[in-house]
Protein backbone atom coordinates (compact mmCIF):
# COMPACT_ATOMS: atom_id res chain seq x y z
CA UNK A 1 0.00 0.00 0.00
CA UNK A 2 1.80 3.23 -0.92
CA UNK A 3 1.29 6.18 1.19
CA UNK A 4 -0.23 8.80 -0.95
CA UNK A 5 -3.57 7.28 -1.75
CA UNK A 6 -4.98 7.56 1.86
CA UNK A 7 -7.17 10.69 0.81
CA UNK A 8 -8.12 12.83 4.15
CA UNK A 9 -11.46 12.75 4.37
CA UNK A 10 -12.34 15.39 7.38
CA UNK A 11 -11.93 15.68 11.56
CA UNK A 12 -13.26 13.11 13.41
CA UNK A 13 -15.87 15.58 14.60
CA UNK A 14 -17.31 15.68 11.36
CA UNK A 15 -19.50 12.80 11.95
CA UNK A 16 -21.91 11.94 14.77
CA UNK A 17 -22.05 8.39 16.06
CA UNK A 18 -24.18 6.13 13.94
CA UNK A 19 -24.15 8.56 11.17
CA UNK A 20 -22.37 9.32 7.88
CA UNK A 21 -21.03 12.23 5.48
CA UNK A 22 -20.97 11.96 1.87
CA UNK A 23 -17.20 12.46 0.49
CA UNK A 24 -16.39 13.26 -2.92
CA UNK A 25 -13.20 13.09 -4.32
CA UNK A 26 -12.23 13.81 -8.17
CA UNK A 27 -14.59 12.00 -9.72
CA UNK A 28 -15.48 9.37 -7.27
CA UNK A 29 -18.06 9.99 -4.19
CA UNK A 30 -18.05 7.62 -0.89
CA UNK A 31 -19.78 7.51 2.29
CA UNK A 32 -17.87 7.56 5.38
CA UNK A 33 -19.63 6.77 8.57
CA UNK A 34 -19.16 6.46 12.19
CA UNK A 35 -20.22 3.49 14.28
CA UNK A 36 -19.80 2.81 17.86
CA UNK A 37 -16.35 0.68 16.97
CA UNK A 38 -14.78 3.05 14.79
CA UNK A 39 -15.18 4.43 11.24
CA UNK A 40 -15.50 2.78 8.31
CA UNK A 41 -16.11 3.75 4.29
CA UNK A 42 -18.18 2.53 1.28
CA UNK A 43 -19.00 3.60 -2.59
CA UNK A 44 -21.55 5.92 -2.34
CA UNK A 45 -24.23 5.59 -4.82
CA UNK A 46 -26.68 2.36 -3.99
CA UNK A 47 -25.97 -0.76 -6.07
CA UNK A 48 -29.26 -0.81 -6.64
CA UNK A 49 -30.02 2.52 -8.53
CA UNK A 50 -28.49 5.64 -8.90
CA UNK A 51 -28.74 7.36 -5.69
CA UNK A 52 -26.89 8.29 -2.91
CA UNK A 53 -26.35 7.25 0.48
CA UNK A 54 -25.28 10.07 2.09
CA UNK A 55 -29.61 10.49 2.71
CA UNK A 56 -29.50 6.87 4.41
CA UNK A 57 -30.35 5.46 7.50
CA UNK A 58 -27.35 3.99 9.55
CA UNK A 59 -28.41 1.37 11.91
CA UNK A 60 -25.98 -0.46 13.95
CA UNK A 61 -23.26 -2.03 11.05
CA UNK A 62 -26.12 -1.38 8.41
CA UNK A 63 -26.80 1.48 5.83
CA UNK A 64 -30.34 1.80 4.38
CA UNK A 65 -30.64 2.88 0.75
CA UNK A 66 -33.35 5.69 1.07
CA UNK A 67 -35.04 5.08 -2.10
CA UNK A 68 -35.72 1.88 -1.94
CA UNK A 69 -34.65 0.02 1.28
CA UNK A 70 -31.98 -2.22 -0.05
CA UNK A 71 -29.56 -2.78 2.92
CA UNK A 72 -25.67 -3.46 3.09
CA UNK A 73 -23.68 -4.05 5.61
CA UNK A 74 -21.18 -1.20 6.03
CA UNK A 75 -18.23 -2.88 7.23
CA UNK A 76 -18.06 -6.20 4.92
CA UNK A 77 -20.54 -4.00 1.76
CA UNK A 78 -22.73 -7.29 1.99
CA UNK A 79 -25.96 -6.31 0.19
CA UNK A 80 -28.55 -7.18 3.02
CA UNK A 81 -31.81 -7.10 1.49
CA UNK A 82 -33.33 -6.54 -1.35
CA UNK A 83 -33.92 -4.98 -4.10
CA UNK A 84 -30.20 -4.32 -3.28
CA UNK A 85 -28.43 -7.56 -4.74
CA UNK A 86 -24.88 -6.54 -5.61
CA UNK A 87 -22.58 -5.77 -2.58
CA UNK A 88 -21.00 -2.54 -2.22
CA UNK A 89 -17.55 -1.95 -2.34
CA UNK A 90 -15.32 -0.98 1.00
CA UNK A 91 -12.52 0.85 1.28
CA UNK A 92 -9.83 0.97 4.32
CA UNK A 93 -9.78 3.46 6.86
CA UNK A 94 -7.95 5.13 9.34
CA UNK A 95 -7.63 8.06 12.14
CA UNK A 96 -4.26 9.69 12.70
CA UNK A 97 -4.43 13.16 14.84
CA UNK A 98 -8.05 12.79 14.99
CA UNK A 99 -8.06 12.92 11.11
CA UNK A 100 -9.91 10.51 9.13
CA UNK A 101 -8.36 8.97 6.11
CA UNK A 102 -9.79 6.66 3.34
CA UNK A 103 -7.76 4.28 1.07
CA UNK A 104 -8.77 4.61 -2.30
CA UNK A 105 -7.74 2.58 -4.57
CA UNK B 1 -42.11 -34.98 7.80
CA UNK B 2 -41.68 -35.06 4.14
CA UNK B 3 -44.39 -33.15 2.18
CA UNK B 4 -45.60 -31.79 -1.03
CA UNK B 5 -45.39 -28.24 -0.82
CA UNK B 6 -47.03 -26.37 -4.07
CA UNK B 7 -46.23 -22.71 -4.67
CA UNK B 8 -49.05 -21.60 -7.34
CA UNK B 9 -48.11 -18.60 -8.73
CA UNK B 10 -44.17 -17.62 -10.18
CA UNK B 11 -44.29 -14.15 -8.67
CA UNK B 12 -42.39 -12.11 -5.42
CA UNK B 13 -44.18 -13.72 -3.12
CA UNK B 14 -43.95 -17.30 -4.76
CA UNK B 15 -40.22 -16.96 -4.69
CA UNK B 16 -39.90 -15.48 -1.27
CA UNK B 17 -42.00 -18.29 0.01
CA UNK B 18 -40.32 -21.14 -1.55
CA UNK B 19 -36.75 -19.90 -0.25
CA UNK B 20 -38.37 -19.55 3.77
CA UNK B 21 -39.78 -22.63 3.44
CA UNK B 22 -36.36 -24.45 2.13
CA UNK B 23 -34.63 -22.50 5.30
CA UNK B 24 -36.36 -24.44 7.54
CA UNK B 25 -37.43 -27.34 6.23
CA UNK B 26 -34.94 -29.38 3.97
CA UNK B 27 -36.83 -32.55 3.01
CA UNK B 28 -39.91 -31.56 1.62
CA UNK B 29 -40.61 -31.12 -1.94
CA UNK B 30 -41.22 -27.93 -3.34
CA UNK B 31 -42.59 -26.73 -6.68
CA UNK B 32 -43.69 -23.31 -8.09
CA UNK B 33 -46.17 -23.36 -10.57
CA UNK B 34 -45.22 -20.02 -12.65
CA UNK B 35 -47.90 -19.01 -15.79
CA UNK B 36 -45.12 -17.25 -16.90
CA UNK B 37 -42.13 -18.77 -18.61
CA UNK B 38 -39.74 -17.39 -16.72
CA UNK B 39 -37.91 -17.46 -13.50
CA UNK B 40 -39.81 -14.77 -10.70
CA UNK B 41 -38.97 -11.38 -11.88
CA UNK B 42 -38.93 -7.68 -10.50
CA UNK B 43 -41.78 -5.79 -11.54
CA UNK B 44 -41.13 -2.06 -10.67
CA UNK B 45 -38.45 -1.72 -13.45
CA UNK B 46 -40.85 -2.56 -15.66
CA UNK B 47 -42.90 1.00 -15.54
CA UNK B 48 -39.50 2.87 -15.04
CA UNK B 49 -35.72 1.89 -15.98
CA UNK B 50 -37.24 -0.95 -18.15
CA UNK B 51 -39.18 1.17 -20.72
CA UNK B 52 -35.95 3.96 -20.53
CA UNK B 53 -33.43 0.80 -21.77
CA UNK B 54 -31.80 1.49 -18.25
CA UNK B 55 -32.32 -2.18 -17.74
CA UNK B 56 -32.74 -4.83 -19.54
CA UNK B 57 -34.31 -8.47 -18.71
CA UNK B 58 -31.28 -9.95 -17.54
CA UNK B 59 -31.33 -7.28 -14.81
CA UNK B 60 -34.63 -8.75 -13.02
CA UNK B 61 -34.86 -11.90 -12.24
CA UNK B 62 -34.79 -12.15 -8.37
CA UNK B 63 -32.45 -15.20 -8.30
CA UNK B 64 -30.55 -17.46 -10.94
CA UNK B 65 -31.81 -20.77 -12.28
CA UNK B 66 -28.29 -22.06 -9.95
CA UNK B 67 -29.83 -20.53 -6.63
CA UNK B 68 -33.21 -22.28 -7.19
CA UNK B 69 -31.49 -25.79 -8.42
CA UNK B 70 -29.20 -25.27 -5.14
CA UNK B 71 -32.01 -24.79 -2.83
CA UNK B 72 -34.00 -28.09 -5.01
CA UNK B 73 -36.89 -25.60 -5.35
CA UNK B 74 -38.63 -26.83 -8.55
CA UNK B 75 -40.05 -24.59 -11.00
CA UNK B 76 -42.84 -25.26 -13.95
CA UNK B 77 -44.18 -23.20 -16.39
CA UNK B 78 -47.85 -24.20 -16.39
CA UNK B 79 -51.24 -23.21 -16.07
CA UNK B 80 -53.90 -24.35 -14.01
CA UNK B 81 -57.17 -24.09 -14.36
CA UNK B 82 -58.89 -26.07 -11.58
CA UNK B 83 -58.83 -26.48 -8.00
CA UNK B 84 -59.97 -29.25 -5.77
CA UNK B 85 -59.08 -28.66 -2.42
CA UNK B 86 -60.70 -31.71 -0.94
CA UNK B 87 -58.49 -34.29 -2.58
CA UNK B 88 -56.00 -31.45 -2.37
CA UNK B 89 -55.27 -32.01 -6.21
CA UNK B 90 -54.48 -28.56 -9.09
CA UNK B 91 -55.03 -29.74 -12.82
CA UNK B 92 -53.44 -28.33 -15.69
CA UNK B 93 -55.47 -27.59 -18.81
CA UNK B 94 -53.54 -30.56 -20.07
CA UNK B 95 -55.41 -32.42 -17.35
CA UNK B 96 -51.52 -33.02 -15.66
CA UNK B 97 -52.44 -33.76 -12.04
CA UNK B 98 -50.68 -31.75 -9.42
CA UNK B 99 -51.17 -33.35 -6.19
CA UNK B 100 -50.15 -31.05 -2.57
CA UNK B 101 -50.43 -31.77 1.18
CA UNK B 102 -49.69 -27.94 1.42
CA UNK B 103 -50.68 -25.22 -1.15
CA UNK B 104 -49.38 -21.44 -0.81
CA UNK B 105 -51.59 -19.61 -3.30
CA UNK B 106 -49.42 -16.62 -4.43
CA UNK B 107 -51.44 -15.59 -7.80
CA UNK B 108 -51.49 -11.83 -7.43
CA UNK B 109 -53.91 -9.54 -9.04
CA UNK B 110 -54.67 -8.69 -12.70
CA UNK B 111 -55.10 -5.43 -14.49
CA UNK B 112 -58.87 -3.98 -14.59
CA UNK B 113 -59.86 -3.71 -18.27
CA UNK B 114 -62.22 -0.85 -19.86
CA UNK B 115 -65.25 -2.48 -21.59
CA UNK B 116 -65.66 -0.02 -24.58
CA UNK B 117 -68.76 -0.65 -26.63
CA UNK B 118 -66.46 -1.73 -30.52
CA UNK B 119 -63.69 -3.64 -31.46
CA UNK B 120 -61.00 -1.72 -29.98
CA UNK B 121 -60.20 -3.44 -26.99
CA UNK B 122 -57.29 -4.80 -28.02
CA UNK B 123 -56.20 -1.22 -29.19
CA UNK B 124 -55.71 -0.25 -25.63
CA UNK B 125 -52.11 -1.35 -23.99
CA UNK B 126 -52.06 -2.13 -20.41
CA UNK B 127 -48.24 -3.16 -18.67
CA UNK B 128 -48.32 -5.63 -15.75
CA UNK B 129 -45.81 -8.37 -16.76
CA UNK B 130 -42.24 -8.38 -18.99
CA UNK B 131 -44.50 -9.39 -22.06
CA UNK B 132 -46.28 -6.54 -21.77
CA UNK B 133 -43.99 -3.99 -20.92
CA UNK B 134 -41.34 -5.26 -23.79
CA UNK B 135 -44.89 -4.58 -26.16
CA UNK B 136 -45.51 -1.36 -25.56
CA UNK B 137 -41.46 -0.56 -25.51
CA UNK B 138 -41.13 -1.21 -29.25
CA UNK B 139 -44.76 0.02 -29.87
CA UNK B 140 -44.08 3.34 -28.56
CA UNK B 141 -40.79 3.92 -30.67
CA UNK B 142 -42.29 5.28 -33.33
CA UNK B 143 -45.21 6.77 -31.71
CA UNK B 144 -45.38 10.63 -30.84
CA UNK B 145 -48.20 11.45 -28.67
CA UNK B 146 -49.64 9.19 -25.86
CA UNK B 147 -52.62 8.62 -24.03
CA UNK B 148 -52.55 7.00 -20.42
CA UNK B 149 -55.70 6.82 -19.19
CA UNK B 150 -55.95 6.38 -15.01
CA UNK B 151 -53.30 8.30 -12.94
CA UNK B 152 -51.93 5.88 -10.39
CA UNK B 153 -48.63 4.98 -9.49
CA UNK B 154 -48.85 2.63 -12.73
CA UNK B 155 -50.08 5.17 -15.17
CA UNK B 156 -48.14 8.39 -13.60
CA UNK B 157 -44.63 6.18 -14.13
CA UNK B 158 -45.24 5.16 -17.65
CA UNK B 159 -46.20 9.22 -18.42
CA UNK B 160 -42.68 9.91 -16.87
CA UNK B 161 -40.94 7.60 -18.80
CA UNK B 162 -42.46 8.26 -21.77
CA UNK B 163 -42.26 12.20 -21.29
CA UNK B 164 -38.07 11.10 -20.43
CA UNK B 165 -38.58 9.28 -24.20
CA UNK B 166 -39.68 12.93 -25.69
CA UNK B 167 -43.20 11.51 -26.11
CA UNK B 168 -46.27 14.07 -26.07
CA UNK B 169 -48.04 12.75 -23.13
CA UNK B 170 -51.79 13.15 -21.74
CA UNK B 171 -52.60 11.48 -18.89
CA UNK B 172 -56.69 11.10 -17.81
CA UNK B 173 -57.93 10.57 -14.30
CA UNK B 174 -61.70 9.88 -13.49
CA UNK B 175 -60.77 11.28 -9.97
CA UNK B 176 -60.26 14.71 -8.67
CA UNK B 177 -56.83 14.07 -7.88
CA UNK B 178 -53.89 11.69 -9.19
CA UNK B 179 -53.22 8.64 -7.02
CA UNK B 180 -56.30 9.15 -5.14
CA UNK B 181 -56.67 5.71 -3.91
CA UNK B 182 -54.08 5.81 -1.35
CA UNK B 183 -51.93 8.81 -1.78
CA UNK B 184 -52.82 12.09 0.20
CA UNK B 185 -53.86 15.27 -1.94
CA UNK B 186 -51.32 17.54 -0.48
CA UNK B 187 -48.35 14.93 -2.12
CA UNK B 188 -50.52 14.61 -5.54
CA UNK B 189 -50.57 17.90 -6.14
CA UNK B 190 -46.58 18.28 -5.32
CA UNK B 191 -46.02 15.57 -8.32
CA UNK B 192 -48.65 16.64 -10.40
CA UNK B 193 -46.60 20.01 -10.43
CA UNK B 194 -43.55 18.31 -11.87
CA UNK B 195 -45.41 15.99 -14.18
CA UNK B 196 -47.12 19.53 -15.42
CA UNK B 197 -43.38 21.41 -15.68
CA UNK B 198 -41.71 18.62 -17.30
CA UNK B 199 -44.50 18.94 -20.14
CA UNK B 200 -47.30 16.14 -19.53
CA UNK B 201 -50.75 17.26 -19.44
CA UNK B 202 -53.12 15.89 -16.67
CA UNK B 203 -56.60 15.97 -16.98
CA UNK B 204 -58.66 15.35 -14.08
CA UNK B 205 -62.21 14.89 -13.26
CA UNK B 206 -63.23 13.11 -16.59
CA UNK B 207 -64.88 10.00 -17.91
CA UNK B 208 -63.93 8.83 -20.71
CA UNK B 209 -67.40 8.63 -23.20
CA UNK B 210 -66.18 6.76 -26.47
CA UNK B 211 -62.68 6.10 -28.10
CA UNK B 212 -62.93 5.91 -31.96
CA UNK B 213 -59.79 5.25 -34.78
CA UNK B 214 -59.61 7.14 -37.78
CA UNK B 215 -57.04 6.28 -40.00
CA UNK B 216 -54.58 5.20 -37.41
CA UNK B 217 -54.91 8.16 -35.09
CA UNK B 218 -57.55 7.13 -32.23
CA UNK B 219 -59.89 10.05 -30.91
CA UNK B 220 -60.85 9.94 -27.36
CA UNK B 221 -64.30 11.70 -26.61
CA UNK B 222 -64.24 12.73 -22.74
CA UNK B 223 -67.18 13.51 -20.45
CA UNK B 224 -67.29 17.41 -21.12
CA UNK B 225 -67.14 16.94 -24.89
CA UNK B 226 -63.61 17.51 -25.41
CA UNK B 227 -61.77 15.53 -27.89
CA UNK B 228 -58.60 13.96 -27.44
CA UNK B 229 -56.54 12.90 -30.51
CA UNK B 230 -53.63 10.22 -29.84
CA UNK B 231 -51.24 7.82 -31.77
CA UNK B 232 -51.32 5.11 -28.82
CA UNK B 233 -53.30 4.62 -25.79
CA UNK B 234 -52.01 2.73 -22.26
CA UNK B 235 -54.39 2.23 -19.43
CA UNK B 236 -53.57 1.57 -15.71
CA UNK B 237 -57.29 2.08 -14.10
CA UNK B 238 -56.31 -0.68 -11.25
CA UNK B 239 -56.20 -4.17 -10.60
CA UNK B 240 -58.13 -7.38 -8.85
CA UNK B 241 -57.03 -10.21 -7.19
CA UNK B 242 -56.49 -12.94 -9.28
CA UNK B 243 -58.78 -15.60 -8.20
CA UNK B 244 -61.19 -16.63 -10.87
CA UNK B 245 -59.63 -20.24 -10.83
CA UNK B 246 -61.59 -20.29 -7.25
CA UNK B 247 -64.42 -18.58 -7.36
CA UNK B 248 -66.53 -22.22 -7.35
CA UNK B 249 -64.58 -23.30 -4.16
CA UNK B 250 -65.23 -23.16 -0.61
CA UNK B 251 -61.91 -20.91 -0.47
CA UNK B 252 -63.59 -17.76 0.86
CA UNK B 253 -63.10 -14.71 -0.81
CA UNK B 254 -64.12 -10.98 -0.16
CA UNK B 255 -61.26 -8.58 -1.97
CA UNK B 256 -58.69 -11.29 -2.50
CA UNK B 257 -58.44 -14.70 -0.29
CA UNK B 258 -59.30 -14.14 2.92
CA UNK B 259 -56.16 -14.54 5.43
CA UNK B 260 -55.55 -14.70 9.30
CA UNK B 261 -52.61 -12.88 10.69
CA UNK B 262 -50.53 -16.31 9.99
CA UNK B 263 -51.21 -16.54 5.88
CA UNK B 264 -53.79 -18.83 6.72
CA UNK B 265 -56.95 -19.14 4.35
CA UNK B 266 -60.38 -20.53 5.40
CA UNK B 267 -59.17 -23.90 4.39
CA UNK B 268 -56.89 -26.39 6.14
CA UNK B 269 -53.23 -26.75 4.99
CA UNK B 270 -54.21 -23.98 2.09
CA UNK B 271 -52.02 -20.28 2.56
CA UNK B 272 -52.05 -17.39 0.84
CA UNK B 273 -49.85 -14.65 0.22
CA UNK B 274 -49.03 -11.33 -1.57
CA UNK B 275 -51.20 -9.29 -3.89
CA UNK B 276 -54.03 -12.19 -3.54
CA UNK B 277 -54.82 -11.49 -0.35
CA UNK B 278 -57.33 -9.68 1.59
CA UNK B 279 -55.01 -9.99 4.94
CA UNK B 280 -55.59 -9.55 8.47
CA UNK B 281 -53.47 -6.99 10.08
CA UNK B 282 -52.98 -7.73 13.80
CA UNK B 283 -51.53 -3.74 14.34
CA UNK B 284 -54.13 -2.17 12.54
CA UNK B 285 -56.65 -4.83 14.19
CA UNK B 286 -58.06 -4.72 10.34
CA UNK B 287 -58.10 -6.23 7.24
CA UNK B 288 -56.43 -5.00 3.47
CA UNK B 289 -55.11 -5.50 0.38
CA UNK B 290 -51.67 -4.41 -0.54
CA UNK B 291 -50.41 -4.12 -3.98
CA UNK B 292 -46.20 -3.48 -3.01
CA UNK B 293 -43.15 -4.65 -3.59
CA UNK B 294 -42.31 -4.89 0.10
CA UNK B 295 -45.64 -6.82 0.86
CA UNK B 296 -44.96 -9.11 -1.65
CA UNK B 297 -41.55 -10.41 -0.28
CA UNK B 298 -41.99 -10.15 3.32
CA UNK B 299 -45.77 -11.56 3.24
CA UNK B 300 -44.27 -14.16 1.11
CA UNK B 301 -41.58 -15.25 3.66
CA UNK B 302 -44.02 -15.16 6.71
CA UNK B 303 -46.07 -17.24 4.67
CA UNK B 304 -43.17 -19.25 4.38
CA UNK B 305 -42.17 -19.84 7.99
CA UNK B 306 -46.01 -20.68 8.79
CA UNK B 307 -46.01 -23.50 6.08
CA UNK B 308 -42.69 -24.68 7.68
CA UNK B 309 -43.95 -24.95 10.93
CA UNK B 310 -42.59 -21.84 12.35
CA UNK B 311 -45.78 -19.70 13.85
CA UNK B 312 -45.20 -16.18 13.00
CA UNK B 313 -47.42 -13.28 12.78
CA UNK B 314 -47.71 -11.17 10.02
CA UNK B 315 -46.90 -7.29 11.27
CA UNK B 316 -45.05 -5.48 8.92
CA UNK B 317 -46.13 -2.02 8.58
CA UNK B 318 -46.88 -1.41 5.26
CA UNK B 319 -44.67 0.84 2.62
CA UNK B 320 -44.44 1.61 -1.00
CA UNK B 321 -42.39 3.89 -3.30
CA UNK B 322 -42.94 5.53 -6.52
CA UNK B 323 -40.31 6.86 -8.62
CA UNK B 324 -41.58 9.64 -11.38
CA UNK B 325 -39.34 12.09 -13.36
CA UNK B 326 -36.12 12.99 -10.17
CA UNK B 327 -38.74 12.68 -7.59
CA UNK B 328 -39.42 9.59 -5.39
CA UNK B 329 -42.05 8.97 -3.17
CA UNK B 330 -42.91 7.05 -0.33
CA UNK B 331 -45.65 5.87 1.72
CA UNK B 332 -45.35 3.78 5.32
CA UNK B 333 -48.23 2.78 7.04
CA UNK B 334 -51.96 3.72 6.50
CA UNK B 335 -53.10 7.50 5.77
CA UNK B 336 -56.54 7.26 5.89
CA UNK B 337 -57.55 7.01 9.72
CA UNK B 338 -56.23 9.66 12.07
CA UNK B 339 -57.31 12.65 13.70
CA UNK B 340 -54.02 14.84 13.04
CA UNK B 341 -52.06 15.88 10.02
CA UNK B 342 -48.82 17.41 10.49
CA UNK B 343 -46.29 18.74 7.84
CA UNK B 344 -42.94 18.83 7.92
CA UNK B 345 -41.28 20.45 5.21
CA UNK B 346 -42.57 22.59 2.32
CA UNK B 347 -40.06 22.54 -0.22
CA UNK B 348 -39.84 19.29 -2.51
CA UNK B 349 -35.90 19.86 -2.80
CA UNK B 350 -35.90 19.27 0.49
CA UNK B 351 -38.61 16.59 1.02
CA UNK B 352 -42.21 16.98 2.06
CA UNK B 353 -43.77 14.57 4.59
CA UNK B 354 -47.31 14.40 5.66
CA UNK B 355 -47.57 12.55 9.46
CA UNK B 356 -51.23 11.02 10.15
CA UNK B 357 -51.82 10.70 13.80
CA UNK B 358 -54.29 8.85 15.84
CA UNK B 359 -54.43 9.93 19.75
CA UNK B 360 -50.81 11.36 19.41
CA UNK B 361 -49.24 8.68 17.67
CA UNK B 362 -48.01 7.68 14.20
CA UNK B 363 -50.61 5.68 11.97
CA UNK B 364 -49.28 6.39 8.38
CA UNK B 365 -47.11 9.11 6.69
CA UNK B 366 -46.39 10.04 2.81
CA UNK B 367 -43.33 11.91 1.52
CA UNK B 368 -42.74 12.94 -1.56
CA UNK B 369 -39.10 14.87 -2.51
CA UNK B 370 -36.16 15.01 -5.20
CA UNK B 371 -34.46 11.18 -5.09
CA UNK B 372 -33.26 10.45 -1.76
CA UNK B 373 -34.81 13.17 0.20
CA UNK B 374 -37.15 11.37 2.39
CA UNK B 375 -36.47 7.55 2.73
CA UNK B 376 -34.36 8.19 5.56
CA UNK B 377 -37.87 10.02 7.71
CA UNK B 378 -40.42 7.79 6.01
CA UNK B 379 -37.91 4.87 7.38
CA UNK B 380 -37.53 6.30 10.95
CA UNK B 381 -41.60 6.86 10.80
CA UNK B 382 -42.21 2.92 10.00
CA UNK B 383 -40.46 1.78 13.45
CA UNK B 384 -42.05 4.74 15.47
CA UNK B 385 -45.79 3.46 14.21
CA UNK B 386 -44.87 0.06 14.91
CA UNK B 387 -43.15 1.00 18.32
CA UNK B 388 -46.31 2.89 19.13
CA UNK B 389 -44.60 5.63 20.24
CA UNK B 390 -46.23 8.66 21.43
CA UNK B 391 -45.11 11.55 19.40
CA UNK B 392 -43.33 15.13 20.07
CA UNK B 393 -45.32 17.08 17.30
CA UNK B 394 -42.32 19.89 17.71
CA UNK B 395 -39.43 17.14 16.36
CA UNK B 396 -42.17 16.14 13.27
CA UNK B 397 -42.79 19.64 12.43
CA UNK B 398 -39.21 20.99 12.04
CA UNK B 399 -36.97 19.53 9.39
CA UNK B 400 -34.12 20.70 10.79
CA UNK B 401 -34.57 18.04 13.77
CA UNK B 402 -33.56 14.60 12.85
CA UNK B 403 -36.51 11.95 13.47
CA UNK B 404 -34.06 9.55 14.88
CA UNK B 405 -33.99 11.57 18.04
CA UNK B 406 -37.81 10.33 18.79
CA UNK B 407 -36.39 6.98 18.31
CA UNK B 408 -33.93 6.92 20.71
CA UNK B 409 -36.17 8.22 23.27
Amino acid sequence: MSEENWIEVGSIDSIEEEDLIRFDHQDKTFCVYRLTDGFYATDGICTHEAVHLEDGLVMDDEIECPMHQGIFNIKSGEALSPPACEDLKTYPVKVDNDKIFIKID
Amino acid sequence: MKNNIIILGGGQAGIYAAREIRQNDTESNIKILGEENLLPYERPPLSKDFLLDKKNEEDLYFHSSDILKNENIDFENILINKVDFEHKKLFSKNEDVYTYDTLLISTGSDNKRLSLNNNLNDDVYYLRNLEEAKIIKEKVSDKNKITIIGGGFIGLEIASSLSQLQKKVTVIEIGNQLMGRIIPKQIADLVQKTHLENGNKIILNKQIDKITKKNGIYEILLSDNSLIQTDFIIAGIGSTPSVKLFENTNLKLDNGIVTNQFCETSIKDVYAAGDVCNFYHPFYERNMRLESYQHAQNHGICAGKNIAGVKTEYNSIPWMWSDQFNLNLQLTGICDDYDEIIERGNDINNGVIYFFLKNKKIRGACGVGIVGKVGRDIRITSKLTEKNTIIDKQILLDQNQKLNKLIQK
